[in-house]
């Protein structure tokens, strides 16, 4: 009993799409005016009728579809790489040769089908009556394949040999011509469905496989790459610069590839690495200081930075705008249950007009902002803080780049800020090479006493 | 006894189903005809006949609980071949509604495919009907008519075939092959007793066939077209090693 492919309920397989168009070539083939040239077979004394030369398949295939020569050759080769057209000077060869060899048409309980897949029941009664038919004269692989489907289907082998014998005896009830051109049609189909080995075996497409089951998944994945195809890409030598200029960049801050001062922890099992980096310290190490000045997403990120970002902030009495971005990141990344009334206070903080932290967001923004919050979700808030963010980095981040440091008042901070405003002063143009950090680092390490 | 009776009913279908899918293969190709249409409802009919015959004698007899080991052992292997013919001919009657919707026979845009094949089928049908003659008496548009029967019919031997999946508990593992590897090569008597006398297997291949690309002589001596017997003894089991 072998296992039903079908699925009980209806669902059945597909017939591969290509297959599909291939049936109706064939089909159109058969026109009588406008279908293809048939002559006569002469075998010694038999007369089998419908045989074609591979020349007249190529002129029709030019003809009907108005194609080259070049292009009717491999659709004629495919019509016959997939059985639907067998050759009868050399049945093993599954080429079309354009010339005058003779080719059939294949009955369509033949065809090439995925939704009727050739079973072993059907291939072991074939070998069964190959086997009669030739005395036992199999070729080797044949017999190979034969032992092995005794051995595995053996608890219906009594039928593989029942229905072997009454094949043969049916098709002994025709008349000569048609059992030569039956032999041929199996011949022909079981070439295909179970090739030889060495031979490539045409329906198997790899890991690939298209699953032609549902159309409309087809379909849909048309969609989804027609928009992709819509989509911006950057060019590779662009963000390939990119990233040159981000391993240039934070080069020094790898720990892997610089070193990690005083010492690796996990090496040296001792801890003051960690002790010195952690996130609030009395005074940061100095390459913490120099990574904020690489992009304001690091300034804010760091705690300290942000702190220090902050008081600068207050002096020029544009906190607000910090405070609020903060609140929103904290709706972003918090409880959903706390949502809602997060949402409230940052309106009643931040957006209601008289708010007592107003911030200075574009009427549009706003406008669309008020209109979400009547629904509050995680990203209502997004765009924003999107325009808080870019208003601080252009405005506050970009001056306090450029200031000059004895504006600033922290006492305690003071030799980190000094610290900041050289390395911020290279960054304006262009990301500094290594060596003219390293040269110009132990040059300011001179003059001040730094940390770390 | 019963198990005689079960292996010639079995033999009947066995018959009827090879005889079936022979004309299922014609359908569609320039043999295909009003007649080889009727000849597929007859046959398809008997086959149900027959199917539904087996299937309440191996029933009744599979649940007697009386029976012997052994008996029970070859109403299994009885069960699992009846089992398999029904597959094949599920699996026929499916592609023949296929077939048969895409090839309507009336449609003048719609044509056959030339395979070569040109003769009449009806000696096989009789064969499957066990007549001597086949009799036509189907109206002309039995191409389209039959193509609902045929799908009630599929719906009810797929039905059939699931009960019997789901009320048989039979093993198929279990079950030894009565005939070992290469048993079609020796005697032709078949399981039981219905069959036809067989005649020339050793024919002569036509040229273009594989017989000479392989570099086999052609097989046979006897000259061109003309059947030989050979009991199928004769040439045996020679050369072959079956592992």
């Amino acid at each position: 009993m072998t296992i039903n492919t079908m699925a009980k309920g209806g669902w059945q397989r597909e017939q591969t799409i290509c297959f599909r168009k291939m049936e109706k070539m064939i089909v159109a083939m058969q026109d009588p005016d406008m279908g293809m040239k048939l002559r006569n077979q002469r075998l010694l004394i038999t007369v089998i009728p419908h045989a074609m030369t591979g020349h007249d398949i190529i002129i029709w295939l030019i003809h009907k579809y108005s194609v080259c020569e070049e292009e009717a050759l491999h659709l004629g080769g495919m019509l016959v790489k997939y059985g639907y057209i067998y050759p009868l000077k050399e049945p093993r060869s599954l080429v079309l040769q354009p010339d005058e060899s003779p080719y059939r048409f294949q009955t369509p309980y033949f065809w090439t089908s995925t939704r009727w897949p050739a079973s072993e029941l059907d291939y072991a009664i074939y070998l069964a009556k190959k086997n009669i038919r030739k005395q036992g004269e199999l070729m080797e692989y044949e017999k190979e394949r034969y032992s092995l489907l005794h051995k595995k289907i053996n608890h219906t082998w009594d039928f593989v040999v029942m229905q072997a014998r009454e094949q043969l005896r049916a098709s002994k009830q025709r008349r000569k011509a048609d059992r030569i051109v039956l032999e041929c049609q199996e011949q022909a189909y079981w070439l295909i469905n179970r090739p030889p080995p060495g031979v490539h075996n045409m329906l198997d497409v790899g890991l690939e496989r298209q699953n032609n089951f549902n159309l409309r998944a087809t379909l849909v994945s048309i969609e989804v790459h027609r928009r992709a195809l819509g989509r911006n890409r950057v060019k590779s030598s662009i963000c390939l610069e990119g990233f040159l200029k981000y391993s240039e960049q934070y080069q020094n801050h790898d720990p892997i590839m610089q070193g990690c001062l005083p010492s690796n922890p996990w090496i040296s099992d001792d801890t003051a690495h960690w002790t010195m980096n952690t996130e609030m310290v009395p005074v940061p190490t100095r390459l913490r200081v120099e990574r904020w000045s690489f992009s304001f997403m690091e300034l804010l990120n760091d705690a300290m930075g942000r702190q220090e970002f902050m008081l600068y902030l207050e002096k020029e009495f544009s906190a607000e705008n910090l405070y609020f971005w903060q609140a929103c990141e904290e709706i972003r990344h918090g409880e959903s249950s706390k949502i809602v009334e997060k949402v409230e206070e940052v309106y009643k903080n931040f957006l209601a007009p008289g708010a007592a932290r107003w911030v200075n967001i574009d009427s549009k923004t706003m406008d669309k902002t008020l209109e979400g919050i009547k629904q509050p979700h995680r990203f209502v808030l997004d765009d924003a803080q999107m325009h808080i963010y870019f208003l601080m980095k252009k405005v506050c981040f970009c001056k306090l780049r450029e200031k000059d440091h004895t504006n600033i008042s922290a006492n305690s901070l003071q030799h980190l800020i000094m610290f900041v405003f050289p390395f911020m002063r290279r960054q304006r143009h262009s990301s500094p090479s290594p060596a003219q950090a390293v040269a110009q680092a132990t040059e300011e390490e001179g003059r001040h006493k730094g940390a770390g | 006894m019963g198990k005689e009776e079960c292996k010639t009913m079995l033999d009947a279908l066995n018959k009827v189903t090879a005889c079936y899918r022979h004309l299922v293969i014609a359908l569609g190709s320039t043999s295909d005809s009003q007649n080889l249409r009727e000849e597929l409802k007859r046959t398809r009919k008997k086959a149900q006949e027959l199917a539904v015959a087996n299937r309440t004698k191996l029933t009744t007899l599979l649940k007697d609980k009386s029976i012997s080991k052994e008996d029970r052992a070859e109403y299994e292997r009885l069960w699992v071949l009846f089992s398999s013919s029904m597959e094949l001919l599920e699996v026929d009657m499916k592609r023949s509604l296929e077939i048969g919707q895409d090839f309507p026979l009336k449609v003048p845009t719609r044509h056959l495919i030339q395979t070569g094949m040109t003769g009449s089928t009806s000696t096989v049908a009789a064969r499957a009907m066990s007549v001597q003659n086949m009799k036509y008496e189907a109206d002309s548009n039995i191409d389209t008519a039959d193509l609902k029967d045929l799908q009630s019919e599929i719906t009810q031997v797929s039905q059939m075939m699931e009960e019997m999946e789901m009320k048989v508990q039979v093993a198929p593992w279990a079950v030894v092959a009565k005939q070992e590897a290469g048993a079609e090569l020796k005697s032709n008597l078949s399981v039981g007793n219905s069959s036809v006398g067989v005649i020339s297997i050793c024919e002569e291949e036509p040229k273009d066939d594989e017989a000479h690309a392989d570099g086999h002589p052609a097989r046979g001596a006897p000259p061109q077209g003309r059947a030989v017997t050979c009991p199928g003894g004769k040439q045996g089991l020679k050369g072959i090693q079956y592992k």
